[in-house]
Protein backbone atom coordinates (compact mmCIF):
# COMPACT_ATOMS: atom_id res chain seq x y z
CA UNK A 1 0.00 0.00 0.00
CA UNK A 2 1.25 3.40 -0.68
CA UNK A 3 0.44 6.64 0.88
CA UNK A 4 1.22 9.96 -0.20
CA UNK A 5 1.49 13.04 2.20
CA UNK A 6 1.96 16.32 0.41
CA UNK A 7 2.72 19.26 2.98
CA UNK A 8 1.72 22.58 1.90
CA UNK A 9 2.64 25.76 3.51
CA UNK A 10 1.82 25.76 7.56
CA UNK A 11 1.39 29.37 9.30
CA UNK A 12 0.01 29.26 12.77
CA UNK A 13 -0.52 32.57 14.40
CA UNK A 14 -0.50 32.52 18.47
CA UNK A 15 -1.43 28.83 20.35
CA UNK A 16 -2.99 29.68 24.11
CA UNK A 17 -1.99 26.29 26.30
CA UNK A 18 -3.00 25.79 29.85
CA UNK A 19 -0.88 22.48 30.48
CA UNK A 20 0.69 19.53 28.92
CA UNK A 21 0.82 16.77 31.63
CA UNK A 22 1.07 12.79 32.10
CA UNK A 23 3.90 11.89 29.05
CA UNK A 24 2.20 13.41 26.38
CA UNK A 25 3.75 15.87 23.80
CA UNK A 26 3.58 19.32 22.20
CA UNK A 27 5.23 19.01 18.68
CA UNK A 28 6.12 21.88 16.63
CA UNK A 29 7.39 19.51 13.71
CA UNK A 30 7.39 16.25 12.08
CA UNK A 31 7.41 13.03 13.66
CA UNK A 32 7.62 9.40 12.01
CA UNK A 33 5.62 7.50 14.80
CA UNK A 34 3.75 8.59 17.94
CA UNK A 35 2.56 6.11 20.75
CA UNK A 36 1.14 7.30 23.66
CA UNK A 37 -0.89 5.16 26.29
CA UNK A 38 -2.07 6.24 29.67
CA UNK A 39 -4.43 4.01 32.29
CA UNK A 40 -5.87 6.04 35.22
CA UNK A 41 -7.22 4.25 38.00
CA UNK A 42 -9.91 6.06 40.17
CA UNK A 43 -13.07 3.40 40.50
CA UNK A 44 -15.81 4.40 42.76
CA UNK A 45 -14.18 1.98 45.42
CA UNK A 46 -10.72 4.15 45.13
CA UNK A 47 -12.96 6.23 47.72
CA UNK A 48 -12.52 5.27 51.01
CA UNK A 49 -14.66 5.79 53.50
CA UNK A 50 -13.24 5.01 57.37
CA UNK A 51 -10.50 5.61 59.81
CA UNK A 52 -7.30 6.90 58.33
CA UNK A 53 -5.39 3.35 57.96
CA UNK A 54 -1.97 3.13 55.96
CA UNK A 55 -2.68 2.17 52.52
CA UNK A 56 -1.09 -1.24 51.71
CA UNK A 57 1.26 -1.23 54.83
CA UNK A 58 4.31 -3.13 55.48
CA UNK A 59 3.61 -6.67 55.00
CA UNK A 60 0.93 -6.76 53.73
CA UNK B 1 13.94 14.93 5.17
CA UNK B 2 12.23 17.00 8.38
CA UNK B 3 10.82 20.36 7.98
CA UNK B 4 11.86 23.44 9.79
CA UNK B 5 9.95 24.53 12.38
CA UNK B 6 10.24 28.43 13.42
CA UNK B 7 8.97 29.50 16.68
CA UNK B 8 9.21 33.35 16.73
CA UNK B 9 7.88 33.45 20.76
CA UNK B 10 7.55 30.95 23.66
CA UNK B 11 6.20 32.21 26.37
CA UNK B 12 6.23 29.43 29.13
CA UNK B 13 6.25 29.30 33.12
CA UNK B 14 6.54 26.26 34.73
CA UNK B 15 8.07 22.60 34.03
CA UNK B 16 8.86 20.50 36.77
CA UNK B 17 8.09 16.82 37.35
CA UNK B 18 10.50 15.20 34.91
CA UNK B 19 9.16 17.46 31.83
CA UNK B 20 11.11 18.51 28.94
CA UNK B 21 11.67 21.49 26.39
CA UNK B 22 13.60 20.24 23.67
CA UNK B 23 14.54 22.94 21.04
CA UNK B 24 15.88 21.31 17.96
CA UNK B 25 15.29 17.82 16.39
CA UNK B 26 15.76 14.38 18.23
CA UNK B 27 15.40 10.83 17.70
CA UNK B 28 13.49 9.26 19.71
CA UNK B 29 11.71 10.65 22.93
CA UNK B 30 10.50 7.98 25.96
CA UNK B 31 8.23 9.48 28.21
CA UNK B 32 7.15 7.45 31.41
CA UNK B 33 5.46 8.30 34.16
CA UNK B 34 3.89 6.83 37.39
CA UNK B 35 1.73 8.39 39.64
CA UNK B 36 0.23 7.71 42.91
CA UNK B 37 -1.93 10.29 44.35
CA UNK B 38 -3.50 9.78 47.78
CA UNK B 39 -6.01 12.78 49.37
CA UNK B 40 -7.18 12.78 52.31
CA UNK B 41 -9.48 14.59 54.37
CA UNK B 42 -6.98 15.42 56.49
CA UNK B 43 -3.15 15.91 56.34
CA UNK B 44 -2.17 12.90 57.68
CA UNK B 45 0.63 10.33 55.55
CA UNK B 46 2.46 7.02 56.92
CA UNK B 47 5.57 7.20 55.70
CA UNK B 48 5.85 3.57 54.46
CA UNK B 49 2.76 4.20 52.14
CA UNK B 50 2.26 2.88 48.28
CA UNK B 51 4.93 0.47 48.71
CA UNK B 52 3.19 -2.56 47.36
CA UNK B 53 2.90 -2.33 43.72
CA UNK B 54 -1.04 -1.72 42.38
CA UNK B 55 -1.98 -3.57 39.50
CA UNK B 56 -2.47 -0.18 37.24
CA UNK B 57 1.29 0.05 37.70
CA UNK B 58 2.09 -3.33 36.51
CA UNK B 59 -0.29 -4.65 34.04
CA UNK B 60 0.58 -4.51 30.33
CA UNK B 61 -0.83 -1.89 27.75
CA UNK B 62 -1.48 -3.35 24.22
CA UNK B 63 0.44 -0.87 21.76
CA UNK B 64 -0.69 -0.92 18.06
CA UNK B 65 1.90 -2.42 15.77
CA UNK B 66 2.73 0.04 13.23
CA UNK B 67 2.41 -1.62 9.65
CA UNK B 68 5.58 -1.08 7.94
CA UNK B 69 3.68 -2.67 5.18
CA UNK B 70 2.24 1.25 4.27
CA UNK B 71 4.86 2.87 1.91
CA UNK B 72 4.95 6.31 3.02
CA UNK B 73 5.69 9.29 1.12
CA UNK B 74 6.09 13.05 1.95
CA UNK B 75 6.01 15.98 -0.18
CA UNK B 76 7.50 19.16 1.81
CA UNK B 77 5.83 21.60 -0.78
CA UNK B 78 6.95 24.17 1.49
CA UNK B 79 9.83 23.36 4.19
CA UNK B 80 9.08 25.08 7.14
CA UNK B 81 6.34 25.08 9.89
CA UNK B 82 5.98 28.85 11.10
CA UNK B 83 4.15 29.82 14.79
CA UNK B 84 4.33 32.85 15.92
CA UNK B 85 4.22 32.69 19.64
CA UNK B 86 3.02 30.03 22.17
CA UNK B 87 1.85 30.59 25.12
CA UNK B 88 2.44 27.86 27.64
CA UNK B 89 1.69 27.65 31.34
CA UNK B 90 2.91 24.82 32.70
CA UNK B 91 4.62 20.96 31.67
CA UNK B 92 4.75 18.26 34.23
CA UNK B 93 4.79 14.24 34.78
CA UNK B 94 7.36 13.54 31.60
CA UNK B 95 5.78 15.67 29.75
CA UNK B 96 7.56 17.38 26.26
CA UNK B 97 7.01 20.58 24.61
CA UNK B 98 8.95 20.04 21.38
CA UNK B 99 10.07 22.51 19.21
CA UNK B 100 11.81 20.59 16.18
CA UNK B 101 11.00 17.10 14.73
CA UNK B 102 11.69 13.95 15.88
CA UNK B 103 11.13 10.04 14.49
CA UNK B 104 9.84 8.14 17.65
CA UNK B 105 7.46 8.95 20.05
CA UNK B 106 6.67 6.08 22.80
CA UNK B 107 4.72 7.82 26.22
CA UNK B 108 3.34 5.90 28.93
CA UNK B 109 1.24 7.34 31.97
CA UNK B 110 -0.14 5.20 34.89
CA UNK B 111 -1.99 7.09 37.48
CA UNK B 112 -3.60 5.81 40.48
CA UNK B 113 -6.10 7.98 42.75
CA UNK B 114 -7.48 6.90 45.67
CA UNK B 115 -9.42 9.51 48.01
CA UNK B 116 -9.83 8.80 51.84
CA UNK B 117 -12.42 10.32 53.71
CA UNK B 118 -13.59 10.50 57.29
CA UNK B 119 -16.25 8.18 58.21
CA UNK B 120 -19.66 9.64 59.43
CA UNK B 121 -19.92 9.43 63.24
CA UNK B 122 -22.90 7.68 62.91
CA UNK B 123 -21.76 4.48 60.96
CA UNK B 124 -18.75 3.85 63.10
CA UNK B 125 -18.74 0.07 62.58
CA UNK B 126 -18.95 -0.11 58.93
CA UNK B 127 -15.51 1.45 58.39
CA UNK B 128 -12.68 -0.05 55.45
CA UNK B 129 -13.87 -0.44 52.56
CA UNK B 130 -10.98 -1.56 50.35
CA UNK B 131 -10.54 -2.93 46.82
CA UNK B 132 -9.39 -6.08 45.78
CA UNK B 133 -6.78 -4.30 43.64
CA UNK B 134 -5.55 -2.61 46.20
Amino acid sequence: MNYTVVNREVQIGDIYLTAVTSSSIFLIGDADVIQLASAFDTPPESLIVGPFVPLTPKGS
Amino acid sequence: MKRLSVVQLLNSKTFLLSSVLQIGDSREINARSNVLAVQRQYELFYGSEGEVVFPVFTKPIPTLDVPMSVQTYRLHESPVISVRSIYLIAASTASVVHIGSTSTVKGETRIKHIRQLAESTTFREASIRMTKDG
